[in-house]
């Protein structure tokens, strides 16, 4: 189905819910919420807490509503909403302003901050442990280890150089070590 | 830095795949020599493993009702609204364009109004008291009527450009250039984010900007004239 006169091959690919939902239809597109809400609600929670994540959750798929409209199911739905998702993110943290020295390349406010010592309930909560990483390499590791976004994409997407991704990463790496459990 | 400190910086690249295949051979020749190197990977190697594998779980309550709520909010591609800031860059760009609309209307140069030389602050603060012409209509800021008051100050500059010595007048052509090119960039932004505000305030000032540079040269010719 197409959402406005697309050719055959978007016509192929594309969700009947997300052209309905394009066309107004609020049921349909409440089906793609609940398909797809705790993916994105996983992904805020790991880059801006648990505080943060129900509000930019919701402003993801406010977000979305209002831009599926531009949709052209040139890539899967899930994958254009993660996107999207990830956009509204790194736009959040930076209107928080966190950690204003997190991209510089000498890697001194990483080294700065540390992750509290492994205790044995932290040892078993890898999760938490992401959360308490120093923001830029909190970042980093989540789009990279945990969503699969490549270091050129990253920098793209932050602003920053793939070199720094890889510094950033590999420090996060070697932080969430001490969470491993036994 | 010691060498095993090197080795053990490019251990996440390592296991990444990115080392080229001169720098995999010698760090995996290290490797074979130093457990602490190799200790190391291994608990990488975990960490990777364990973060690809972490589930997704939904919100703890339900939020579709928060969204439910917004999606009256939806805006269609080419419609723009505007925050505070935005209004206030607007209120000037509505002055110019409105100057150039009862410029065309009176056929003859004036003046520009105080108003449009003012900060975007000044001109909300003098439109709130009322110190603008009341002669003139407010117009929109659809592109047409944008369009209609920069074709007319582009005519008024063109007539009295044999007024202007030529280094003035390279150095419009050369503004108006950049102006245009920015315009470009920023109109491709706004239809690419449609909900971007920044992108929609930053079109609705380099819009001012050419406005406001075809109304200073066109009143500079038109003083001359």
């Amino acid at each position: 189905m197409a959402l406005t006169g697309e050719g055959p091959r978007v016509q192929a690919v594309l969700d009947p819910d997300v052209a309905l939902a394009a066309r107004g239809d609020s049921s349909a597109f409440e089906r793609l919420y609940r398909l797809h809400v705790a993916r994105i609600h996983s992904l805020a929670r790991r880059m801006l807490g648990t505080h943060e994540a129900d509000e930019v959750t919701q402003d993801i798929f406010v977000r979305t509503w209002q831009k599926l409209g531009q949709f052209r199911g040139e890539s899967a739905f899930g994958t254009w909403l993660h996107r999207l998702a990830v956009n509204v993110v790194i736009e959040r943290r930076r209107s928080f302003a966190i950690a204003r020295e997190r991209w510089s390349d000498d890697d001194s406010a990483l080294d700065r901050a540390t992750v509290p010592p492994a205790r044995t309930d932290l040892a078993v909560d890898f999760e938490g442990a992401i959360a308490q990483l120093p923001p830029g390499a909190c970042e980093i590791f989540v789009l990279h280890d945990v969503e699969g976004y490549k270091h050129r994409e990253i920098a793209v997407l932050l602003g920053i150089t793939a070199g720094t991704s890889k510094r950033q990463l590999h420090r996060a790496r070697l932080l969430m070590r001490k969470h491993l459990g036994s | 830095m010691t060498m095993q400190d090197a080795w053990t910086d490019r251990l996440s690249e390592y296991l990444d795949d990115e080392l080229d295949a001169g720098e995999r051979r010698e760090l995996e020749a290290h490797l074979a020599g130093c457990a602490a190197c190799t200790g190391t990977l291994g608990e990488l190697t975990r960490v990777v493993d364990r973060a690809r594998t972490l589930g997704s779980a939904p919100p703890r309550e339900d939020l579709w009702n928060g969204v439910a709520a917004r999606l009256g909010e939806r805006r269609e591609p080419w419609r723009v609204s505007f925050t505070l800031p935005q209004l206030a860059a607007a209120s000037v760009l509505l002055a110019v364009v409105s100057g150039g609309a009862a410029w065309r209307l009176q056929t003859a140069w004036r003046p520009a109004p105080a108003a449009v030389a003012r900060t975007a602050e000044s001109t909300v603060a003098a439109a709130v008291d009322s110190q603008i012409d009341p002669r003139i209509e407010p117009v929109g800021l659809v592109d047409a009527q944008y369009d209609s008051a920069v074709a007319d100050l582009q005519r008024a500059l063109d007539k009295g450009r044999g007024h202007l010595d030529p280094a003035t007048i390279t150095l419009v052509r050369q503004n108006l250039t950049i102006i245009d090119r920015a315009l470009e960039q920023a109109r491709q932004a706004v239809v690419d984010d449609p909900g971007n505000s920044y992108l929609t305030s930053h079109l609705v000032e380099t819009r001012r900007r050419k406005l406001d540079l075809l109304r200073r040269a066109a009143a500079l010719a038109g003083e001359t004239n």
